[in-house]
């Protein structure tokens, strides 16, 4: 484990992860590409991703008082966490899941 | 004393803040419980706006009192006139004066996906033959699709042609007197509009194809 890296995935456990879209607008698509990429590349077989729609549903909202979309919540293991955008600053992104600490 | 902030909310604020700055947003969620609803950010839907500017239907959104609010350029050329000269303008004013009134009564029906059938009516009194599809109703605005109809009508008026030419030829065919040579050449005739009248069929086989 290099000194940058934080909390790995350990055997057996699952990230459940919710990435709050709004339809199939540019950056909520850009967010699940980046998420798909930095799940194969950090969580390889250990992650489930589930996506909601608030154009669809907009009341879903309220389970993790979401704000802005796109909004990527880890949802396991606890605690829960937020990250804000659409994921193209892997860096952020990682150190947001935690899968990496701060510089 | 002031309570000491939440470092995680903290950290949320600051993400929210970097998102904005960096153009990494679609949308903002406003309104409380019940009320919620997102607002996109112009960047989320240009791509649609672009698809449905070039799009091959025309595209038109009402008010509630059927006022044209948007029109894509489509509809405008539909109609042969600007579309800074349809903006605001009641959709009545280009519909003839029978279809009003089923006018009327289509827009204040919600159900998505109805139909109705009628004529546009250009300036220079050439009438379009459209289909109005209700594709949404929301906040008292009607969004509707509008296709020409007349590429539609034209295997059929071509079928009505052939069907004429070929007529003409049998009566031709039943003419005595004709030389072995005429026949022929009329039979060889009758040949192509059948085979014509195929393509034809065809064509209007896949159009009923068509969603």
């Amino acid at each position: 484990m290099t000194p940058a890296e934080q909390k790995p995935p350990t055997a057996g456990e699952i990230w459940e992860l919710r990435l709050y879209t709004a339809g199939q607008t540019p950056k909520s698509l850009t967010a699940l590409a980046n998420l798909r990429r930095i799940c194969e590349e950090h969580l390889e077989g250990k992650y489930k991703i589930e996506v909601v729609d608030l154009m669809a549903n907009p009341r879903l909202a309220k389970d993790h008082q979401i704000v802005a979309i796109p909004t990527l919540v880890r949802k396991l293991p606890e605690p829960l966490r937020r990250v804000i955008g659409d994921l193209s600053d892997t860096e952020r992104a990682l150190v947001g899941l935690e899968l990496r600490r701060a510089a | 004393m002031n309570k000491p902030l939440d470092p995680d909310v903290v950290r949320e604020a600051e993400d929210l803040r970097e998102a904005i700055i960096r153009g990494e947003l679609d949308a903002f969620v406003v309104g409380r419980d019940d009320g919620r609803h997102v607002l996109l950010l112009a960047n989320a839907y240009q791509r649609y706006r672009q698809l449905v500017e070039r799009m091959q239907q025309g595209a038109i959104t009402l008010s509630g009192d059927g006022r044209v609010l948007y029109a894509n350029q489509r509809f405008a050329d539909m109609l042969s006139v600007a579309l800074s000269e349809i903006y605001s303008v009641p959709l009545d004013n280009y519909v003839g004066v029978a279809d009003r009134a089923r006018l009327g009564d289509f827009l204040r029906t919600t159900a998505r996906n109805s139909r109705l059938e009628l004529e546009l009516r250009r300036r220079d009194g050439v009438a379009i033959p459209v289909a109005l599809a209700h594709v949404s109703f929301a906040d008292g605005y009607s969004t509707l699709l509008v296709t020409d109809l007349r590429p539609w009508q034209w295997p059929s008026l071509t079928m009505n042609v052939l069907d004429l030419m070929r007529a003409s030829l049998d009566q031709l065919n039943r003419s005595a007197g004709l030389e072995q040579e005429e026949r022929e050449a009329l039979g060889s005739l009758g040949e192509q509009i059948n085979g014509l009248a195929r393509l034809i069929d065809q064509m209007i086989d896949v159009q009923g194809r068509q969603p």
